[in-house]
């Protein structure tokens, strides 16, 4: 397949099984069907939200996005991301990570649209902070720490109830403290919940559904595609607001 | 009354969780839920807490606003309206009671306090019981059911918190916080740097007689189980902003989480000066220490003179015996500024230095302040040494030696 196709972690296309609801009285029917329709119609839009005006191919080396690990530690399924390598050092194909960091945003747009619960994830100890005030400042979920591990397979025990799970888990980072990939991944694969992830020269894009190849040791970079999916969230919560009258 | 506001209900019944099972619930216009438990004083316009449904539709009876619910939400209110309706009872039940015992007692019932409350169920129910937990008690509803905490999400499943998924929020926003304090602080002193500006000694954020919050008492605060490991990263966490040179701008942060330390009883009885004929301040105290007796007066504005039994320091044969005669005055820095005349009987050498010491000790307190009082009495110069001397058991060697232990 051509560059930037490869299969994605499950994402469902099909229509979800709808339980038998009742029709609505007439009284809310009008309202409902035009919100329905709104949804509808964002949909035929390739970037409906104009997510491709966030960013250019240019801050994302401004942003030291290209900057790879070593070639030792190159992960086999991100080799089709790699430009090449200088010095030992790898460096990532921006045109390919432009190409799929609008995706990712366009996606990440359209579930605050539609109200989704979005939680950042990312477990390195000196972006937890900028993490957190990220999902802060665009009303989201952070979850930067240990990470307990019934939260999205057992969450009614874990909660003490039975909770909304998210419905769209970002990753700053795959990768925990130590040399292993984050639980959330398998977790939220299991758990049917989309992915967004920025995936490193050392790691896995396997069950990631968006994956975004690209640096994710930098602050700096850190530090833009926090803003760029910050930006994208308030986007697509701005247009809730204007077209479907919700907050 | 609790309160849920169906119209907020109404307006956004058109949220269409497009994988998820959605409970019909007809519900009579105006049906007020609120969570008792809430920390806010006011309902809060916003419903409870609410579940994405997972199961199959219940249909209810007939209403007058429809409304999408799911059927675990609609069991979370039922509770919770529940909870709150017994509360209510509860209290209701708990101000009649008070009236009634006020009458009782012949007190007015406006102004019967909660501590009036329990001096009347104590004198009207006097229990032998030595648990206090056990006796006849008589308080508030809200004391008597744990305090939990609020509603965690709103009518939507979102979470109000942030870091809701962790698990801890409470703990988790502490430590953020402390994060960004800790920041603030770098960021500070880097400014300060510039104008070469450094540690300010007088602006040292004082902690003294503070200690940090125990785990139990920050579960307390927090509403939140934590792990051991939890808590000691929390205080190591803590102690790192407290090292800062600046900690003193963060003064308020940090003294949520530090309560103070009960100083002992004894010590705040210091007795005050009394004086001589020409007008000399002294005091007199008595000092023991093993089988020895000191009876010691300290003279005020003196040179450093000591007489013991008629003698001076070198009654004492041995270097360490007039360390421990001198070790007070030194550490109060009264050296060469009193007086001290002691008489000591009974024990060995070690024993009556020890009793000197220590009465010199209880005497220079009423010529100190109590910061350095304070110090004395972490330095151990306030704290009469009971050790006695133990016996020697019967087929022991010595009171604790054993003779050698053979096999066979």
């Amino acid at each position: 397949m051509g560059r930037g196709l490869w299969h994605r972690g499950i994402v469902s296309s099909s229509n979800p099984v709808q339980s038998a609801v009742e029709p609505l009285e007439k009284l809310q029917e009008s309202s409902s069907d035009a919100i329905t329709e709104q949804m509808a119609k964002s949909l035929k839009y390739p970037d409906f939200f104009k997510v491709a005006e966030l960013f250019t191919v240019e801050d994302l080396f401004n942003a030291r996005v290209h900057l790879g690990h070593r070639e030792g530690s190159l992960n086999d399924h991100m080799s089709q991301f790699i430009f090449g390598s200088r010095l030992s050092h790898l460096i990532f194909d921006l045109d390919q990570t432009a190409t799929l960091l609008r995706e990712a945003l366009n996606f990440t747009a359209h579930i605050a649209f539609r109200g989704g619960i979005i939680l950042f994830v990312g477990r390195i100890p000196q972006h937890q902070v900028m993490i957190e005030n990220t999902a802060k400042e665009c009303g989201e979920y952070a979850h930067t720490r240990y990470w307990q591990g019934g939260v999205l397979t057992n969450s009614t025990i874990q909660f003490g109830s039975v909770i909304r799970l998210p419905d769209l888990i970002i990753f700053l980072h795959t990768m925990n403290n130590v040399i292993y990939e984050h639980t959330a991944i398998r977790d939220a694969a299991k758990m049917l919940i989309p992915t967004v992830g920025i995936v490193d020269t050392n790691c896995n894009p396997n069950l990631i559904t968006y994956p975004v190849p690209g640096n994710d040791d930098s602050a700096a970079s850190i530090s833009l595609f926090c803003n760029l999916f910050k930006a994208a969230i308030l986007r697509g919560k701005e247009k809730r607001k204007e077209l479907l009258g919700v907050h | 009354m609790a309160s849920v506001c169906i119209g907020n209900l109404v307006r956004n019944s058109a949220k269409v969780f497009r994988n998820s099972y959605i409970t019909q619930v007809r519900t009579p216009y105006g049906l007020q839920i609120r969570c008792w438990n809430s920390t806010t004083p006011e309902p809060s316009s916003k419903p409870l807490t609410s579940v994405p449904a997972s199961d199959t539709i219940k249909h209810e009876g007939s209403g007058n606003q429809l409304i999408k619910v799911s059927k675990a939400m609609k069991a979370y209110q039922e509770k919770a309206q529940a909870l709150d309706a017994l509360m209510f009872e509860k209290t209701t039940e708990y101000e009649i009671g008070r009236r009634h015992l006020a009458n009782m007692m012949g007190e007015d019932p406006e102004t019967f306090t909660d501590e009036d409350i329990d001096t009347a169920i104590e004198y009207l129910f006097p229990s032998g019981l030595f648990e206090p937990r056990a006796r006849p008690l008589m308080k508030h509803p809200t004391e008597v059911f744990a305090r939990k905490k609020v509603a965690e999400f709103d009518e939507t499943g979102r979470p109000f918190h942030v870091l809701f998924y962790t698990g801890l929020p409470n703990y988790y926003q502490v430590l953020h916080d402390l994060s960004e304090k800790v920041r603030e602080l770098d960021s500070f002193s880097d400014r300060m740097m510039q104008y070469n500006i450094h540690k300010d000694p007088e602006r040292t954020l004082n902690v003294g007689g503070t200690e940090w919050v125990k785990k139990e008492q920050l579960e307390d605060i927090l509403l939140e189980k934590l792990k051991d490991k939890q808590y000691e990263f929390f205080v190591r966490s803590m102690n790192r902003l407290l090292d800062h040179p600046f900690s003193y701008r963060v003064e308020e942060f940090i003294m949520k989480f530090r309560k103070h330390v009960q100083i002992s009883v004894i010590h705040k009885e210091i007795p005050k000066l009394m004086f001589t004929a020409e007008g000399t301040p002294y005091m007199a105290a008595v000092g023991r220490r093993k089988t020895s007796t000191a009876s010691v007066t300290v003279y005020g504005r003196g040179s450093g003179k000591i007489s013991i039994n008629g003698e001076d320091l070198l009654y004492f044969k041995y270097i360490q015996d007039r360390e421990q005669v001198l070790f007070p005055l030194q550490f109060s820095g009264l050296l060469g500024k009193v007086d001290v005349v002691a008489d000591v009987d009974g024990g060995g050498f070690s024993g009556q230095s020890g009793a000197i010491r220590y009465a010199i000790s209880m005497a220079v307190r009423s010529f100190v302040d109590e910061q350095m009082m304070e110090k004395m009495r972490l330095a151990g110069l306030l704290t009469r040494d009971p050790r006695r001397h133990e016996r020697k058991k019967p087929g022991w060697k010595g009171a604790r030696a054993k003779y050698t232990w053979k096999k066979r």
